[in-house]
């Protein structure tokens, strides 16, 4: 793995400098049955294609960002800080 | 012996009168130089202990070593030849028709690995390697006259350029083969002086990776180095890299003294050796006229020229002393090959191009290409036509050198059912050995087309991986650093005579040895009298901080812990207990609210990196107006604590430090000993005491201060040893070693710290479904009757059946027994109830209590 990510604050990267933290995904509302939180918990679509998701700048801003990746080519196609869009 | 200038280790033994440089991998047969390029597994050596040097492109230095492998007695005389003889006993695939017994196989591999390999490698050898990172607009893969021209015309554009080169020289087969093309003597020296070129000699690239990272290994940086891996990041990847010339495939074509025709014009011209004194030399009119005209200008005897379709067979034993052909037999002592040659683009077919059979050129060329990558030169097939060739069955017909692999068991192996190119590959190792495929493949393909009647274009390639060529591990591994964290203090803890352990990244003392006969227990045990009798001191500057400010830093605490902290008042510390989603618990600490807006987060040592990213998710995209920022190496902290550790502080402090004042679970910022610092009165250990929070850069004089003034009271440092038993005594449960990644807080007695009344907060929905239920498992404390302390892991065992396990245990001075925590079945997490546990190999006895083992109401805390 060595694909480049770019840090909307910082730029593109090494993918070294940041810390993965997952798909996007909704959770589900706080009075949801336990089902549903124990699936948010611990199921994942890990979409083989495009996902939007988390990344943390640790080696950097140390500030969280969002990209949109293709999880078959690494490409990334787009990141934006998070409230600048709807994910 | 002695060598030019210059010299290879190769050209210079060869020059010295050495014809066998290998033995091979199976059959021990001699083998002598064929490519003289770094291609073919010929001539590999240990040299300076290390094994499979290639030494025909290592050049030589003062004072090295170099010994044979894989020969035994001598490269000269080798026993183990006569196993040539039994080539009938191994044909392919004979390891999974005879080993089929896992006894066999168990006595018969270490006879054969003795037998049959390469190298060994040496445990000794003191090699340093290097790693370098660099960015380019253009990477070009070649200095020969495509590449030097591309690299050229990219300086022009003004282009960051990187060149990388092979060979200690640029110029690429002009220096060895007198061609049409000549690169201007001014070209060579203009790149190397512009500022823009950066020239990478002696180094290859072994991969190219996602994002267009180059892997590029570069020999002998320097004095200091004997490798260097670099990873070349580049916009544009230019292939530069030619073609390279392959051996054909006859009966014994392996015989020491045959050689392709470029490596007799690299020996000729690059080293001035000459490789014989009669050639016969095998290719059609238009390739050996070249080589025939080198041989003579250097005083050799041309006996013949032969088609490669007429070769019968090469004579021997051992070194060539003749050949026979269709057309006469003559005899010679060198046989020069003028080989089909392959582009040398395994690199493009790696990083996922597609190579074509072209049957014109009879090669495979570069057909479709990766991304950012681009092809010039002789790679992309500009080049004489291969002639077409044929093949031969024989059993002394060697397709695989690397691996002794015969065209008869290439023939064996398809008739046996792999006939396709993957799986004859891998039943027949070929292509498999050092030399990746380089020599061997066209002739494996070959093959296995004619044997089953497909074109090599319907038979294909093999898939091509990184790293090829091969990197050695150490390389890739790189210097042998390992980052320590060291605390303010290290250096007095040293002098204190401190035991030292690993925590992480970190260096914490142990215990402290008070004098030279006490050992473990002994100095633990005093450790523990003193805190809990008198005074003692330990560095904590290893906790996890984070300075959280901002006026919507309450709301943010109690949206990710547990517990409520906008009603903390200023000037109060609390618990704080943090849990996942499904309710796990994640970490624990302390937060201490210094003022209205802002509050001081302590961690668990380890996961300062996660609580911080996990507070910084929470925050993100919310707008609250919270700033978080990580203090661990900006504070020093210790913590004081024991019966006398007020009197020890007073001396120190204007700070009024009564109970009433200050009373447990508050903080207070005030200067001790002059030193601004944070106070909070907390007790892990189930002392009075207080933790105090200082700048790191005065940390080891206030440290040292604290010493001073508690000398009075005997105080003395306690390591992180004493500390595991004094909080154990006080049932304080260590996140991570008590609770594991299923642990809720209602299962490890926690619930109290859980405001399920609270607006949401992260694990509100499953915690208060948990709250409701019993649970599996919960975590208790036991007494055992008797003094042998169980290890922690330790089973439980409850009428005969596994019921838990022990997660801590230590002998208890305040029980004088054996004490632990651990996780029992619901059911059996009774005060007083029965349990046994495994100790020393046998069941113990042991009492369930849910009390602490020590000052049970903590009074001692309040004092």
């Amino acid at each position: 793995m060595s694909f480049l990510v770019p840090c909307p604050n910082c730029g593109r990267r090494s993918v070294y400098e940041f810390r993965f933290g997952g798909e996007v995904r909704q959770a589900p509302a706080s009075d949801a049955p336990p089902d549903a939180w124990m699936d948010y918990r611990f199921n994942r679509v890990n979409a083989a294609g495009v996902q939007t998701e988390w990344w943390f700048h640790r080696s950097g801003c140390q500030q969280w960002l969002l990209a949109v990746r293709n999880t078959v080519s690494n490409e990334v196609l787009e990141s934006f800080l998070p409230g600048e869009k709807e994910h | 012996m002695e060598a030019k200038h210059g010299d290879t280790i190769a050209a210079a033994l060869y020059r010295a009168g050495r014809r066998i440089f290998s033995r091979s991998f199976k059959y021990h047969r001699p083998r002598g130089l064929l490519c003289v390029s770094g291609k073919c597994p010929n001539c590999l050596m240990n040299v300076d202990g290390v094994p499979n040097v290639r030494t025909c492109i290592t050049p030589v230095r003062e004072g090295m070593k170099v010994r044979a492998q894989n020969a035994f007695p001598s490269l000269d005389t080798d026993f183990l030849s006569i196993t040539q003889r039994f080539d009938w006993l191994m044909p392919v695939g004979w390891y999974y028709k005879t080993f089929t017994h896992p006894a066999m196989w168990h006595a018969a591999e270490p006879v054969i690995r003795k037998a049959a390999g390469l190298g060994e490698v040496c445990s000794t050898a003191q090699t340093e390697y290097e790693h370098a990172w660099m960015h380019a607009d253009t990477a070009v893969i070649g200095g020969g006259w495509s590449g030097i021209h591309a690299a050229q015309a990219a300086a022009e554009r003004g282009e960051e350029v990187v060149l990388i080169d092979d060979q200690p020289t640029l110029g690429g087969q002009l220096r060895y083969r007198k061609r049409a093309e000549e690169i201007p003597g001014d070209l060579i020296s203009r790149l190397e002086g512009a500022a823009n070129v950066r020239i990478l000699k002696c180094s290859y690239c072994f991969g190219l990776y996602e994002g267009n990272l180059l892997g590029v290994l570069q020999f002998n940086p320097h004095s200091s180095a004997a490798e260097r891996l670099i990873h070349l990041r580049a916009r544009h990847i230019v292939v530069a890299t030619g073609a390279y010339e392959t051996p054909l495939l006859f009966p014994n074509n392996d015989l020491v003294g045959v050689m392709l025709s470029t490596g007799v014009q690299r020996l000729l011209h690059l080293y001035g050796v000459t490789p014989g004194t009669r050639a016969v030399v095998v290719g059609t009119a238009s390739t050996a006229d070249e080589v025939c005209v080198d041989l003579r200008d250097a005083g050799a005897e041309i006996v013949a020229t032969v088609e490669p379709g007429q070769i019968v067979t090469a004579t021997g034993p051992g070194r060539v002393r003749g050949i026979r052909t269709q057309t006469g037999a003559f005899s010679c002592d060198l046989i020069v090959i003028c080989g089909p040659r392959v582009p040398d683009v395994g690199l493009v077919a790696q990083a996922g191009g597609k190579l074509e059979w072209s049957a014109p050129h009879q090669a495979f060329l570069p057909k479709v290409m990766p991304a950012h990558v681009s092809v010039v030169g002789e790679a992309t097939g500009e080049m004489p036509a291969n002639a077409n060739i044929p093949l031969s069955c024989s059993n002394r017909a060697f397709v695989c050198l690397c691996s002794d692999v015969s065209g008869k068991d290439l023939c064996d192996g398809i008739a046996e059912g792999f006939d396709q190119i993957e799986t004859l590959k891998r039943y027949s190792t070929v292509t498999m050995g050092p030399c990746q495929g380089r020599m061997c493949q066209l002739s494996s393909i070959g093959v296995c087309a004619g044997q089953t009647g497909r074109s090599i274009a319907d038979t294909g390639v093999t898939t091509s991986r990184p790293p090829n060529p091969s990197v050695t591990l150490g390389a890739l591994a790189g210097p042998r650093h390992h980052p320590i964290r060291r605390t303010p203090m290290h250096y007095a803890h040293e002098r204190l005579g401190a035991c030292w352990m690993d925590m992480g990244d970190w260096r914490r003392p142990r215990y402290y040895k008070n004098s030279p006969a006490a050992d473990e227990n002994e100095s633990v045990l005093f450790e523990y009298k003193i805190v809990r009798e008198s005074v003692g001191i330990i560095d904590v500057s290893t906790l996890g901080k984070l300075d959280v400010r901002g006026k919507d830093s309450g709301q943010l605490l109690d949206r990710v812990y547990t517990h409520r902290f906008s009603d903390l008042k200023p000037g109060r510390v609390r618990y704080a207990l943090m849990c996942d989603e499904g309710g796990i618990i994640l970490d624990d600490g302390t937060i201490s609210r210094l003022k209205d807006d802002h509050y001081f987060v302590t961690t668990t040592s380890g996961n300062l990196d996660f609580v911080q990213q996990w507070l910084e998710w929470y925050l993100a995209g919310t707008g609250w107006d919270v700033h978080i920022c990580n203090v661990t190496a900006g504070y020093g902290a210790m913590n004081l604590a024991g019966p006398k550790s007020r009197d020890v502080l007073r001396k120190l402090t204007d700070c009024t430090l009564t109970s009433d004042a200050f009373p447990y679970m508050a903080c207070r910022e005030a200067k001790v000993g002059g030193i601004p610092a944070t106070l909070l009165r907390i007790g892990f250990v189930g002392e009075t005491g207080w933790e105090i929070h200082c700048p790191a850069e005065s940390a080891e004089e206030l440290w040292q201060k604290l010493l001073d003034a508690g000398h009075e009271f005997g105080i003395r440092p306690f390591g992180v040893e004493a500390q595991r038993l004094l909080r154990l005594e006080k049932r304080h449960v260590i996140v991570g070693v008590d609770t594991d990644a299923l642990t809720n807080p209602y299962e490890a007695g926690m619930g109290w710290a859980v405001k399920l009344d609270k607006a949401d907060f992260v694990g509100k929905a499953l915690l208060s479904h948990a709250a409701k239920q019993p649970g599996r498992e919960r975590l208790v404390g036991f007494v055992l009757r008797g003094t042998a302390v169980p290890k922690d892991g330790a089973a439980v065992v409850v009428d005969g059946l596994a019921a838990g396990r022990v997660t801590s245990s230590r002998y208890s001075p305040a029980q004088m027994a054996a004490v632990g925590l651990a996780w029992v079945r619901t059911s059996k997490a009774q005060e007083g109830a029965s349990i046994q546990v495994r100790v020393d190999g046998t069941l113990a006895n042991a009492r369930v209590t849910l009390q602490p083992f020590y000052d049970a109401e903590g009074v001692r805390l309040r004092q």
